[in-house]
């Protein structure tokens, strides 16, 4: 009785809060409503139930799902293939916010994180990043190929907000990483080491996918020697 | 043995000139007559261009060009090198540093490259525009040795064989006979430390899993049911002293996306080895020891990166396609009375690629 009590009295005492804030929701959710049954609805359905073969239900994805989906221009899809890759983006920044929005308010589902993203421990960073991420996406962050035709995609083009939302919402392939498995600051660390590798320059001038020692020691030989044997050659016939 | 010679024997075995008539030879006679006795002969095929001429001045020119500017080049690698953080800006190489740090290495390369392609250059100048074009040409010489030379070559050697005695001092034959198979057999050695049983001991059978070890993760955690998500992966180590070193014990703990539990179909006699929606499967590929961790959560695959095994992990993680011929062995786990995911035994099988003895 006392707990009902309680919550009653806080409840009444939070009510005239949420009801502004959903107020100011409210419309972006219809605006997001009616972009989604613009842009979304062929594939995820009238619902957000998904249609089977074409796109996947869409409860509780939450905004962090959206946010990755959409402004990396993946979502809306040209075309049905083996993997949405990275396209221009359809949606301004408040069309987005607008998306993210309706989706959010159908099922909940991740929230994307606010402030610096950048902020965590570098090698602390590369340690996670090769123990959870390089199997995938190479230890340099380019990427690499998954089965039929999947891939994990490079990283260099991704900001920060994306890489964080795709650790939590786990798009298409990949694994979800969510804060009781990589804590907040443990994603914070990965995305400055990933930038941080973006970032150096490559000391022999061409990196060549960065892709190591071995195939950019066989590509002196094919080339280097290929070129030397050229001049060889060339020397032994003017001669 | 005169024969193979083509010019029937005029040259060379003619008597060589006595010191008397060598002494008196200039530099270019003495060359002739070594060519000739070697009988090589020179065929001119152009002149060099006369001494004085036009021709010959700026063949001249040209090629001290090119090695005036090889000595610039390599002071100019002796400047860049000595001058940076003295008269040059520092050399050290820092991200969004000067453009001479940047540019430092190249440099060196550039001036070093440039110094010796331009003696190269002058070199061959050289050889084209101020020597005359020659081709030389020498006679074959038969192979054989003089039937002669070979014999006595012959009983040389089977003579100092004789003089050693080696027929007749059985006991210095033996024992150096011995002494050679003892350190024959002491070279060997070294080989025996690459020979190994790996049969011995069961090392290859089992890891250090077992009833009640925890799943830990790299950083020594344990882990809840609850911290993971749908359609997440988490690369686990046994709770033992160094576990997360041991290249065998390596595991996948995964959890499946609801719509993939449904379609779980075990390994007969193993259906209780996941808990719930998780299932622990060996991260080392059947096939050739890789770690397979590139986990696909939405196909439900795990993908080897070496020779792109895949294994479905609602299926027992049996192979779907590539080389992998066995499932991944599935580690049987459970809850403990702290709610922390532990094992429930070892693997019930090696993990790993198979070996000649494995009875799996």
């Amino acid at each position: 009785m006392l707990t009902l009590v309680v919550t009653g009295g806080l409840y009444a005492a939070m009510a005239p809060g949420s009801v502004a804030e959903d107020a100011v929701d409210s419309t972006a959710v219809e605006a997001g409503q009616e972009l989604y049954e613009n842009s979304c609805i062929t594939c995820h359905g009238a619902n957000l139930e998904g249609v089977t073969d074409r796109g996947p239900s869409l409860i509780g994805v939450g905004e962090a799902s959206v946010f990755f989906q959409v402004s990396t221009g993946r979502m809306p899809l040209a075309r049905q293939e083996a993997q949405a890759s990275r396209g221009p983006v359809v949606f301004t920044d408040d069309e987005i916010d607008q998306l993210m929005a309706y989706i959010q308010a159908n099922g909940g589902g991740p929230l994307l994180p606010s402030g610096d993203l950048r902020d965590g421990e570098l090698a602390a960073g590369g340690e996670l990043f090769r123990l959870n991420c390089a199997s995938c996406h190479n230890f340099a962050g380019r990427g690499g190929a998954l089965s039929s035709g999947k891939n994990a995609p490079n990283l260099s083009e991704a900001s920060d907000l994306q890489m964080y939302a795709a650790m939590l919402s786990g798009p298409s392939n990949m694994p979800v990483f969510g804060d009781n498995q990589l804590t907040p600051e443990e994603k914070r660390s990965i995305i400055n080491y990933v930038q941080t590798l973006d970032e150096s320059a490559d000391p022999g001038g061409l990196s060549i996918g960065r892709a190591g020692p071995v195939p950019e020691g066989v590509v002196i030989w094919l080339l280097g020697m290929g070129l030397m044997l050229i001049g060889v050659f060339w020397i032994g016939s003017k001669a | 043995m005169s024969n193979h010679r083509a010019d029937g024997g005029e040259q060379y075995p003619a008597p060589p000139p006595s010191s008397d008539e060598l002494a008196t030879m200039s530099h270019t006679e003495l060359d002739a007559l070594g060519a000739h006795m070697d009988e090589t002969e020179l065929l001119v095929l152009s002149q060099a261009p006369p001494p004085g001429s036009i021709a010959e001045k700026r063949a001249e020119r040209q090629v001290a060009l090119c090695f005036g500017l090889a000595t610039v080049f390599a002071l100019a690698f002796v400047s860049v090198f000595w001058g940076a953080g003295w008269f040059l800006p520092d050399w050290e190489y820092e991200i969004d540093g000067s453009t001479f740090g940047s540019l430092f290495t190249p440099l060196l390369g550039l001036t070093m490259g440039a110094a010796l392609a331009f003696l190269g250059i002058g070199i061959v100048l050289w050889a084209k525009k101020l020597m005359p074009h020659e081709v030389a040409t020498q006679q074959r010489h038969g192979g054989a040795s003089d039937p002669v030379d070979a014999r006595t070559a012959g009983g040389t050697i089977m003579a100092g064989l004789e003089r050693t005695g080696a027929a007749r001092h059985n006991i210095v034959r033996r024992s150096l006979l011995g002494a050679g198979g003892a350190l024959g057999l002491l070279a060997l050695m070294p080989l025996g430390g690459l020979i190994k049983n790996p049969g011995r001991g069961d090392e290859l059978m089992k890891t250090s899993w077992g009833e009640g070890i925890r799943l830990l993760r790299d950083d020594g955690t344990p882990i809840r049911p609850s911290d993971m998500q749908p359609g997440s992966l988490e690369t686990v180590f046994p709770a033992v002293e160094g576990g997360n070193r041991q290249a065998d014990a390596a595991t996948m703990l995964i959890r499946l996306r609801r719509e993939q539990v449904e379609q779980i179909e075990a390994t007969p006699g193993q259906e209780d080895f996941g808990f719930q929606d998780y299932l622990a499967f060996s991260k080392i590929c059947t096939h050739a020891g890789c770690p397979v961790s590139l986990y696909e959560q939405e196909t439900g695959r795990i993908l080897c990166p070496c020779h792109q095994s895949q294994f479905d992990v609602t299926r027992g993680a049996s192979p779907a396609f590539g080389p992998a011929a066995r499932a991944l062995p599935q580690l049987p786990i459970e809850v403990d009375g702290d709610g922390f995911f532990v094992a429930r035994s070892d693997y019930p099988e090696p993990v790993g690629p198979s070996f000649w003895n494995r009875e799996t």
